[in-house]
């Protein structure tokens, strides 16, 4: 037990010690020290996981508190300093806010000394989280070590965004075990501060705005959390400020208030509308920040937010009004998503759609429902993951950044196009993981129709419809992509960088693994993690017709084998086969000689988007209302 | 095991038995048209007469594309008859939809990114409505599964209103007329398939066939254990879809989604709603 508790501290102060010698070593060394850095922390995450066997909690020194709350002051100190140096009014006034509130809850706590020491709780979750964010940012890691390279900026700054980069993890780590609410506030806070320097990296005015945005927007989550703590202290039955005892308490006191601005928090890290801003806006910082942001970190605390209260909030209003947002949030982003020509914001869009059915999974809280939710944070995590980590490369190699201009992509890149195929394809066709998580929530929301009638079905409209709007998304750039003319035959693999490949090769080897392996996870990997998050056992079991079984879901064995040697398979020998034997014609054009620029079907759907922000809007307050009544 | 047999057998004769519907299909249109049309069997003449052709393609990856959507409509309509998920059939279905679409945009042919395009956002006209109804068995049935649809009570009776809206997308579905955008030959000269020749056409022209088989067996799940009346849905489906495409014109891909988003959906909707209130 005791060296579980030394390692989960390793993960907590390993990144940013590494961090810290990466500012003073020289270049060469800094990159040994990084790569084997992040080796390291994927061994351990792997290591805590096998070895795993009940949910534990770390005994931290009693002083930690004090570390915490003067921690807290001075990170307020810093957003003030930058709402002045910015001149930014709601920065400053929210900073105000949260020091009140901060000041209010000290004087509270005061009343009550001496509570446990043991601040952080792991349990499956947390190291299911760790390996989804050690892993892939790890391998956003290295790979940005070469990006920021080719960065036109100082040696130092680009020391500082690898410096950033590691400790951030290191918080990320922090976020997913923290069990005391105010550790818990102090490092969503800390994210919040990431995600402010991150995308004021390039310190263009675009950058500084957006980062001022996704600061203001990230501290109305960071309030909600204060007043969560505070209402749940100053709350008869609550008393202390721990996510488990807050869980288990709640169906007892019966208030909902505290979880619901918790859930606020989570939806607003989240990017569910009206706060997609922020992260729309987070595509001004360089590539690996995107990657970083939308595949393993930041974003994913919401849904993990939301499957750490999912006992407590399953089948209340909460929960209904969570499932009734984010349904509308998936059909809406997909929507949005149509009219962008820019491939980073098609990629952001399809992140904020499927965050979206990722809560509403959490929200649901059934343990299929959790299942689900886990399989679409993780192949989500890796899919979006490779498909930035293109994107970037796209941009540094091809000079490309919008969709439109990737024409004949298949002819100059054919590496490039490939990955960008599989890695949309993970995302709405079978087998892949990231689909399997769509298709069940389509089947979850059918079979839990009965209970709550009129709402699901609406959502379940919602999500039929926002699932092919997805689909046509992706097309969209894909058929750009692999169009090729038949006079170039030949296959001339670009070179890029080694540092670009391997990591995105070991994207792709993960995402394949993930499907040749999916049985094998549900029975050993998700349904565990699910039981920890529910509390109660849930049962996978392997049936006799070559099924796995879920709760009450089956998944096929057969089809999805079949699927995979149909689809990936297929998908690689298409691009790279060459019938040898077959004459050649050229393409009929109706007897006419005319230039073409190919195109893809254009979609004016921007004008929708302040709706749909209104929309959200009204479900934002609605949580609140009606919890408050 | 005989049962696995039968259904193998079913499984691999597929694209035969589509065959001859197809035959049955010309012969019919022409009728209805006063014409004597060909013979049956012209599909499989037709099919000889192909397979004969000097080979001939634009590239490889679009001619092997071809190939693959052919091959994975077969393993969708295969699961379909082996009783899987009705879920999972849909989307492997989409799969097989996704490769054709991929296979006409790797061309640099006009006609066929143009068919490609509509093929797409067909998809987004008919794909919700099929989810509806998969939903809307679900909530009849309690099971996805459509070995247990099939030997349940019939569905018509329950959903008649969702098998309307089946009906009024499967024109999308089957590129008839008035919902023939994606083909559409005397606009964009057939669409995604235009590029494709001989041998590779060959595995288009077949995947046609088993699409027939794909959608009349989704109307004859209506039928439940009733194989009479599944039976007798089929050939109604199968009257009235030549019918229609005789009777229409075609509209253009806006009216079509249109239509789908205001009139087909809220249909099968509506009877979602019903079949969870009562």
């Amino acid at each position: 037990m005791r060296s579980l508790q030394l390692l989960v501290l390793s993960l907590f102060a390993l990144p940013p010690v590494a961090g810290l010698l990466l500012l003073i070593l020289p270049k060469v060394l800094g990159r040994i020290v990084t790569i084997l850095s992040v080796v390291a922390l994927s061994a351990i995450s792997v290591y805590l996981f096998a070895s795993f066997d009940k949910p534990f909690q770390i005994l931290i020194p009693e002083y930690s508190d004090k570390v915490v709350m003067i921690a807290d002051v001075l990170l307020l100190v810093y957003f003030a300093f930058i709402a002045i140096k910015r001149k930014s009014v709601l920065v400053g006034l929210l900073t105000i806010g949260q020091a009140i509130a901060l000041g209010y809850l000290i004087k509270l706590l005061g009343h009550h000394e001496g509570g446990i020491h043991a601040q952080f709780y792991i349990d499956r979750l947390s190291l299911f989280m760790f390996l989804l964010i050690n892993i892939v940012s790890g391998i956003i890691a290295t790979y940005s070590l070469q990006y920021i390279d080719e960065e036109d900026c100082s040696p130092y700054r680009k020391k500082f965004f690898m410096f950033t980069m590691l400790w951030f993890i290191g918080v990320m780590n922090l976020v997913v075990s923290a069990d005391n609410l105010e550790y818990f506030f102090l490092f969503f806070e800390l994210t919040t501060l990431a995600s402010y320097i991150f995308i004021s990296f390039r310190k263009d005015n675009e950058s500084v705005n957006n980062a001022l945005r996704a600061l203001w927007m990230n501290q109305i989550g960071g309030i909600a959390i204060l007043g969560a703590m505070i209402y749940s202290l100053s709350t008869i039955g609550y008393g202390t400020l721990s996510f488990q005892t807050l869980v288990k308490a709640a169906p007892t006191v019966g208030l909902l208030f505290p979880l619901a601005l918790l859930a606020v928090a989570a939806l607003i890290k989240g990017a569910q509308m009206p706060f997609s801003s922020w992260l729309l806006g987070a595509m001004v910082a360089p590539t690996p920040v995107s990657a970083l942001l939308h595949s393993s970190t930041m974003v994913k605390i919401a849904p993990f937010i939301i499957l750490r209260l999912a006992p407590a909030i399953k089948g209340t209003s909460l929960s209904l009004v969570i499932i009734a947002l984010t349904g509308f949030v998936f059909l809406a982003a997909a929507i949005s998503a149509l009219a962008q020509d820019n491939f980073k914001r098609i990629l952001a869009f399809s992140t904020v759609s499927l965050l979206g059915l990722m809560i509403l999974m959490a929200a649901i809280g059934t343990d299929t429902a959790i299942v689900t939710c886990l399989i679409l944070i993780l192949f989500h995590g890796i899919s979006k993951c490779m498909l930035f980590l293109n994107a970037g490369v796209l941009e540094k190699k091809f000079h490309l950044k919008s969709a439109l201009d990737m024409d004949r992509l298949a002819e100059s890149g054919p590496f490039t196009a490939f990955v960008v195929c599989i890695g949309f394809i993970s995302l709405m066709l079978p087998p892949f993981g990231a689909f399997v998580g769509k298709w069940f929530s389509i089947e979850i929301l059918g079979s839990t129709l009965r209970q709550t009638r009129g709402l699901t079905a609406i959502v379940m409209l919602a999500i039929a419809c926002g699932g092919a709007v997805l689909s046509l998304l992706y097309f969209k750039v894909m058929g750009l992509l692999i169009s090729r003319s038949g006079e170039k035959d030949k296959v001339t693999f670009e070179t890029t960088h080694p540092l670009y490949n391997v990591n995105l090769i070991l994207l792709l080897a993960l995402i394949l693994a993930g499907v040749v392996s999916l049985p094998f996870l549900l029975t050993g990997y998700f349904g565990p993690v699910a039981s920890d998050v529910l509390g109660s056992a849930v049962a996978v079991d392997v049936q006799s017709n070559y099924s796995i079984s879920i709760g009450t879901m089956n998944l096929p064995v057969i089809p999805m084998i079949l699927a995979f040697l149909i689809l990936p398979v297929s998908l690689f020998i298409s691009l790279f086969i060459r019938f040898r034997k077959v004459d050649r014609v050229k393409e009929y054009t109706c007897g006419e000689k005319i230039d073409y620029k190919f195109n893809s079907f254009y979609f004016d759907t921007e004008f929708l988007l302040p709706y749909f922000k209104a929309v959200g809007l009204v479900f934002f307050a609605l949580i609140i209302i009606l919890t408050v009544i | 095991m005989q049962s696995i047999i039968i259904l193998s057998v079913l499984a691999l004769l597929a694209p035969l038995v589509g065959g001859l519907v197809y035959g049955i299909e010309r012969k019919v249109k022409a009728r209805m048209q006063n014409r004597i049309g060909p013979n049956i069997l012209q599909p499989f003449y037709d099919f000889f007469k192909l397979a004969d052709k000097r080979l001939v393609m634009v590239h490889s990856t679009h001619a092997f594309l071809g190939v693959m959507h052919f091959i994975s409509i077969w393993v969708a309509v295969a699961v379909l008859i082996f009783g899987g998920d009705l879920i999972l059939v849909i989307f492997l279905h989409l799969l097989s939809t996704a490769l054709l679409i991929m296979g006409g945009f790797s061309t640099r042919s006009i006609f066929s990114h143009l068919g490609a395009n509509r093929t797409a956002i067909s998809i987004l006209a008919y794909e919700p409505v099929l989810i509806i109804m998969a939903v809307s068995i679900y909530a009849v049935n309690g099971s996805f599964q459509i070995s247990s649809i099939i030997n349940s009570d019939p569905l018509l009776y329950k959903m008649p209103l969702t098998f309307i809206a089946l009906l009024l997308i499967l024109p999308i579905k089957l590129k008839k007329s008035p919902f023939d955008v994606a083909e559409a030959h005397q606009e964009i000269a057939g669409g995604a398939e235009i590029e494709y020749s001989g041998i590779f056409f060959e595995a288009i022209y077949t995947a046609k066939w088993l699409d027939y088989i794909f959608v009349y067996a989704l109307v004859f799940l209506f039928g439940g254990s009733n194989y009479l009346l599944g039976a007798g849905l089929v050939v109604g489906t199968f009257i009235y879809i030549n019918a229609l495409d005789n009777s229409t014109a075609r509209v253009d891909y806006r009216q079509m989604l249109k239509f789908s988003y205001f009139v087909a959906l809220p249909v099968a909707f509506i009877n979602l709603l019903i079949t969870l209130f009562n």
